[in-house]
C-alpha cells in the first residue's frame, strides 16, 4: 500500500489542478500581451510569459486539461473496448478470433503518425480527432494483452471449476477471467495514458493535434522551441510536467497492480549483514566415525520477511559405503533442506548456524564455494526430482554429460563421448551412441532422470543424495530407476541418501530410515525394525495413513506447523493423541535407545510397554 | 446393484494434432470405452499419464465434446440435452479437480467461491447461502469463518477440502475426483480419502475416483477400470481385481507399486520403457510393446473386453487363459 501514495498523490495533484483550472483564478491562457513578450518570471506570472506575452504557469495547467483529457479519454475507450475484444476472442476462438484480435493486427501495420496525419486530413484536426485516432491506435494492445492473458487462463483449473458449476458464458467471462487479467490490463492502461499524453503532444508540436491558441503541452514546447535561444526555459517547463506525469502514471499503476492482487506479500523486512558474517565461529570438533556422510546437529535458518525460521534443527544423520539412508517426511518437514545444504546449494539467506557435515575429514559447511563446486558433481553427486528443469534445454544431453566428466577428468573429448556412451549404457538407455545427440525435450521423463543419473554416477561418487527422484514419475517407470539405482549402490559400494515423502518407496530402497517432522529427525534405524515396530506415534501415524491391505487410511488431524510456529515442546504434540502436559513444556531430545535407533519422544517407553501389556 | 445413474456408451475422444508447419498426427486420448457409475457407486479409473483417464472423467461431464459415443444422465442422453437442461443437469455432477493451488480462483475469497454454484443456479437467499457455506466447509472439517479468507492463507490439503466444498455446493449426485489427493502428503492424503469416503456414505454420491495410485483406489471404490493408452485393459470389481489381477498391464502395474509390506510385494514385472505415444499406438493390442506375453497374434487385431473367469471381471487379452 505505501507504494501508492507518492505516485498516487502526485496523478491525484495534477488531475486535482487540471480539473480546477478554471476556479484558481488563473490569467486567461490564450489573452496576448505583445509588450511583456517573453518576459521572465514577473509579478503575477511565477514562470514568466512566452512568445506572444501569455503566462506560461496558466498555459501549463490549462494544457494539462487539454492533455489529460485526451490521453485518459482515449485510453479508457480503447482499454474498454481491446478488454472486450481480446475475451471475445481469446474464449470462443474461430471466427470471434479472427474479428477481433486478428482485424487488430491490421492497425498496428499502420505507422502511428501516418495513422494520424490520414484522420487528421480527413476530419480536421483537434480534441475529438486526437481521442479517435489514439483510441484506434492503442486498442490492438488490449485486445492483445487481453487474449494472450485469457488464453492462458482458459485452461485453469478453477475456470473449469466454475464452468463445471453451470455459470453462463457471460459470468465465467466477467467474474472469473476478467479480474484474473486485470493485472496486466491495468498496466497497459498506465502505459497507454503515459504513451498518450507524449503522443498528443507531439501530434499537437507536428500541428496535427490541438489548435491553437487552445493551450496544451505539445503546443508549448512548439512554441518555446521557436524561441529557444532567447528564453530556453520556456521548453523546460512543458517538458518537465510532460515528465513527471508519465513517471508517477507508470509508478502508481505498477502499485495498484500490486494492491488488487490479493496474494502480493507484505512488505519485506531486510536482514542484516551481520547474520551473514557470523556462522562458521565455532571450533569444530575432528571426525569419529567411518561414515562416508555424518551430519551432526545440523540447524538450518533462513531470513524471511517476517523474521529468521529454523527449517532444520539438530538434525544428525550418517550414512556409509554402500548403504541407502532414505529420509522421509512430508512437505515441510525440513528433508529437502538439510540435503541442500549439505550440497551447499542454498541460497544465501538461508545458512548453517550450527552443525558440522563431516565428508571424507573435511566439514561441508565450513568450506568454501570453490572448494564445494571440486566436490559437487565429483565426489558427491545429486540427483533432482525434476529432471526436466535441472537439464539445460538447449544443449544435447551427451554434451551435458560430456561436460560433467570433463568438469572433473582430465580426459580428451573423443574419451569423455566414449565414457559417456558407457554410461548411457549403463542406466539403460536403449541406442545410446544415437541417444546421446538428442535434446532434453525429445526425451520422456524417464529417459530424464536416466540421464541425471548417468551425469551422477559419471565421477564415481562416494555418496549419491536423492532429492524425490521418482516422485514425477509414473509407477512402472518409478519401478525401473528404484531398480536402477539398487543396482548402481550395490556396484560402486556407493552411499545413498534417498529423500522420499513416500514410505512405500523407503521400503522398497532403504537400509535405515530417518523420520523427519517439523525440522527434526524423530525416529531412526533400519528399514525393517522401524516400520515393523514404530515407536514414535508420528512413525506410527504415517504408517496408518498408507492406503494398504483392507484397513481405511487412517488421517492425521491437523497439518504441519509452518516454521514460524514450531511449538517449543515436542512438536508433534498439537497432532498427537498421546501428547500429555510434559510433553509440550521443553524441547525433547532424540534419545538413543541402542546402538543405531533413535527416537525423540518421552513417552515410547511407557506406550510400548502397554501396548506389549495389552 | 442400482440402476446406473451415469452411463457412457462407446465413448471415443480424439485431439487434432497440433504442428508447426503441417497438421501433426491426432492423438487418440480414449478409444471406445464404456462406463457406467450407479448411485452410490465409487468407480475407480486407474492407469499412468498419457492413458485418457482425465479425459473420460471431462467427457462423462460433458466438459469436452465428445468425438464418438454417447453418455446417458439418469436415462436421458446428455448430448441431446438443451442449453436450458444443461444448466439444470451442471447442478447434479460436479468436479475436484488434481492440484489445489490451481482450482481456486486466488483473487476471490473462498465463501464467495463456495457460494458460487448456489448464486449461478439461484438456490436460496443470501442469508441462506451464507448458513450453508458455513454448514459445507463444517462438512470437509474446517472452520465456517474460514470463509472470509483467500486461498493462498491455506495449505494444500485444506485447498482441497475447499475444492470439495464448492463441489458439493449444488447438491450433486454424481462426483468426478480427478487425482485429487496426489498432490497431498500422505496424513493429509489419507484425511481427504476418509471424507470423500464419508461424503459418498453420507449423501449416496455417485464417484468417479480418477487415480494413478492402485493402493487408494483398492481402498475406496467398489470397482476399477485400467486403463493404457485410452483403452480399458480389464475391469471389474476392485477387491478382486487387485487381489487376482489377470492382465498383464495391471499385473506389473501392481507390481511396480511400492508397498509397505515387503510379504504382499509380488514378484517385480519391470515394464521396459515408456508407454507409446498416444498419437501413433501400436496395431492390435496397445499394450503388446511392453509386454513380456505379447505373440504376434496380439499385433493382428485389437482384443476384446471379454468376461473372464468366473465372470464378475472383464479383460481386453487374448492370452489370458493361458498366461493366468
Amino acid at each position: 500500500m505505501k507504494k501508492l501514495w507518492i505516485p498516487g498523490a502526485i496523478v491525484a495533484l495534477i488531475i486535482l489542478l487540471a480539473v480546477l483550472a478554471p476556479v484558481l483564478g488563473l490569467p486567461d491562457p490564450v489573452r496576448q500581451d505583445i509588450a511583456n513578450r517573453l518576459a521572465g518570471p514577473m509579478d503575477g506570472s511565477p514562470l514568466g510569459r512566452d512568445e506572444f506575452g501569455r503566462d506560461v504557469l496558466s498555459r501549463l495547467i490549462w494544457g494539462a486539461r487539454t492533455s489529460l483529457s485526451v490521453a485518459f479519454a482515449s485510453a479508457i475507450i480503447a482499454g474498454i473496448i481491446g478488454t472486450a475484444f481480446g475475451l471475445i476472442g481469446g474464449w470462443f476462438r474461430g471466427l470471434g478470433e479472427i474479428l477481433t484480435v486478428r482485424s487488430m493486427d491490421i492497425i498496428l501495420c499502420f505507422p502511428p503518425v501516418l495513422l494520424a496525419l490520414l484522420v487528421v486530413t480527413l476530419m480536421g484536426p483537434g480534441a475529438g480527432t486526437l481521442i479517435l485516432v489514439l483510441s484506434v491506435l492503442y486498442l490492438p494492445g488490449f485486445a492483445r494483452v487481453t487474449y494472450a492473458e485469457v488464453l492462458s487462463a482458459r485452461s485453469l483449473d478453477y475456470v473449469e471449476a466454475v464452468r463445471a458449476l453451470g455459470a453462463p458464458t457471460g459470468r465465467i467471462l466477467l467474474r472469473t477471467v476478467l479480474p484474473n487479467v486485470a493485472g496486466p490490463v491495468l498496466v497497459q492502461l498506465s502505459l497507454a495514458v503515459a504513451s498518450a499524453v507524449v503522443l498528443e503532444s507531439g501530434l499537437s508540436f507536428l500541428g496535427l493535434g490541438v489548435v491553437p491558441p487552445a493551450p496544451s503541452w505539445g503546443l508549448m514546447i512548439r512554441g518555446a522551441r521557436a524561441t529557444m535561444e532567447q528564453a530556453p526555459m520556456l521548453l523546460l517547463w512543458p517538458c518537465v510536467a510532460l515528465t513527471l506525469t508519465i513517471l508517477a502514471m507508470n509508478l502508481l499503476c505498477d502499485g495498484l497492480r500490486d494492491a488488487v492482487d490479493p496474494r502480493t506479500p507484505a512488505t519485506r523486512k531486510r536482514f542484516r549483514v551481520v547474520d551473514r558474517l557470523l556462522p562458521g565461529l565455532l571450533p569444530a570438533s575432528a571426525p569419529r566415525t567411518d561414515a562416508v556422510l555424518d551430519v551432526r546437529d545440523l540447524t538450518v535458518e533462513i531470513a524471511t520477511p517476517r523474521g529468521a525460521i529454523r527449517p532444520v534443527q539438530g538434525v544428525s544423520l550418517a550414512v556409509h559405503a554402500g548403504e541407502t539412508l532414505a529420509v522421509v517426511g512430508e512437505s515441510g518437514s525440513g528433508k529437502s533442506v538439510t540435503a541442500t545444504t549439505v550440497m551447499g546449494l542454498m541460497p544465501p539467506i538461508a545458512r548453517p548456524v550450527e552443525g558440522h557435515a563431516w565428508f571424507g575429514g573435511r566439514d561441508l559447511l565450513s568450506l568454501k564455494e570453490p572448494e564445494l563446486r571440486a566436490l559437487r558433481g565429483g565426489p558427491m553427486a545429486m540427483v533432482f526430482q525434476d529432471p526436466m528443469s535441472s537439464l539445460n534445454p538447449v544443449h544435447t544431453v551427451g554434451a551435458q554429460v560430456v561436460e560433467a566428466i570433463q568438469a572433473h577428468q582430465k580426459v580428451s573429448s573423443s574419451e569423455a563421448w566414449a565414457q559417456a556412451e558407457a554410461l548411457f549404457k549403463r542406466v539403460g538407455i536403449a541406442d545410446p551412441a544415437k541417444r546421446l545427440r538428442v535434446y532434453p525435450h525429445e526425451m520422456s521423463g524417464g529417459m530424464r532422470q536416466r540421464v541425471m543419473i548417468a551425469m551422477a554416477i559419471a565421477n564415481r561418487p562416494k555418496l549419491l543424495i536423492c532429492d524425490e527422484p521418482t516422485t514425477a514419475l509414473d509407477v512402472t517407470v518409478q519401478a525401473q530407476i528404484l531398480d536402477l539405482l539398487n543396482e548402481l549402490k550395490r556396484e560402486t559400494g556407493m552411499g545413498m541418501i534417498f529423500i522420499t515423502h513416500s514410505l512405500g518407496v523407503v521400503s522398497e530402497i532403504a537400509d535405515r530410515v530417518a523420520v523427519m517432522y517439523a525440522g527434526q529427525v524423530v525416529e531412526q534405524g533400519s528399514v525393517a525394525e522401524v516400520f515393523s515396530h514404530p515407536l514414535h506415534p508420528y512413525t506410527r501415524a504415517l504408517l496408518a495413513a498408507v492406503p494398504e491391505g483392507d484397513e481405511p487410511p487412517q488421517g492425521i488431524p491437523g497439518i504441519v506447523p509452518p516454521p514460524h510456529a514450531f511449538p517449543v515442546g515436542c512438536r508433534f504434540a498439537p497432532r498427537c493423541k498421546f501428547a500429555t502436559a510434559a510433553c509440550t513444556e521443553a524441547p525433547l531430545p532424540l534419545e538413543e535407545i541402542r546402538a543405531d535407533r533413535q527416537v525423540r519422544c518421552i513417552r515410547w517407553h511407557e506406550l510400548t510397554s502397554t501396548e506389549a501389556a495389552a | 446393484m442400482n440402476a446406473p445413474l451415469i452411463e457412457a456408451v462407446g465413448l471415443s475422444k480424439t485431439f487434432p494434432g497440433k504442428g508447426l508447419f503441417r497438421k501433426g498426427k491426432p492423438v487418440q486420448a480414449v478409444k471406445h470405452i464404456d462406463a457406467t457409475v450407479a448411485r452410490g457407486e465409487a468407480v475407480g479409473v486407474v492407469g499412468e499419464s498419457g492413458s485418457g483417464k482425465s479425459t473420460l472423467g471431462r467427457m462423462m461431464l460433458g466438459l469436452i465434446p465428445l468425438t464418438e459415443g454417447s453418455v446417458r444422465f439418469d436415462g436421458a442422453p446428455m448430448e441431446k440435452a438443451s442449453a436450458t437442461e444443461w444448466r439444470r443437469l451442471r447442478r447434479r455432477m460436479q468436479i475436484v479437480f488434481q492440484d489445489p493451488y490451481g482450482s481456486l480462483d486466488p483473487r476471490r475469497r473462498v465463501g464467495d467461491q463456495i457460494a458460487d454454484g448456489m448464486k449461478i443456479h439461484g438456490l436460496f437467499n443470501a442469508a441462506q447461502r451464507e448458513q450453508r457455506v458455513a454448514e459445507l466447509l463444517n462438512k470437509v472439517g474446517l472452520d465456517p469463518t474460514h470463509a472470509q479468507r483467500f486461498p493462498h492463507e491455506f495449505s494444500g490439503g485444506q485447498r482441497q477440502r475447499i475444492g470439495i466444498a464448492r463441489a458439493l455446493s449444488t447438491g450433486p449426485e454424481f462426483l468426478v475426483a480427478d487425482e485429487p489427493v496426489s498432490a497431498l502428503d500422505v496424513s493429509i492424503q489419507a484425511q481427504v480419502i476418509q471424507l470423500l469416503g464419508e461424503l459418498r456414505r453420507d449423501l449416496g454420491l455417485a464417484m468417479l475416483f480418477i487415480s494413478h495410485d492402485l493402493p487408494v483406489v483398492a481402498n475406496l471404490c467398489d470397482r476399477v477400470i485400467v486403463m493404457y493408452l485410452g483403452r480399458v485393459m480389464e475391469e471389474g470389481p476392485a477387491k478382486h481385481i487387485f487381489a487376482h489381477p489377470v492382465h498383464p498391464y495391471t499385473r506389473a502395474l501392481l507390481s511396480a507399486t511400492p508397498m509397505l509390506d515387503p510379504e504382499k510385494r509380488s514378484k517385480r514385472i519391470l515394464l521396459q520403457g515408456d508407454p507409446p505415444s498416444p498419437s501413433n499406438p501400436p496395431s492390435g493390442c496397445v499394450f503388446r510393446t511392453r509386454c513380456a506375453h505379447a505373440r504376434d497374434a496380439c499385433a493382428q487385431a485389437i482384443p476384446e473386453l471379454r468376461p473372464f473367469g468366473d465372470g464378475t471381471a472383464r479383460v481386453a487379452c487374448i492370452r489370458a487363459e493361458e498366461i493366468s
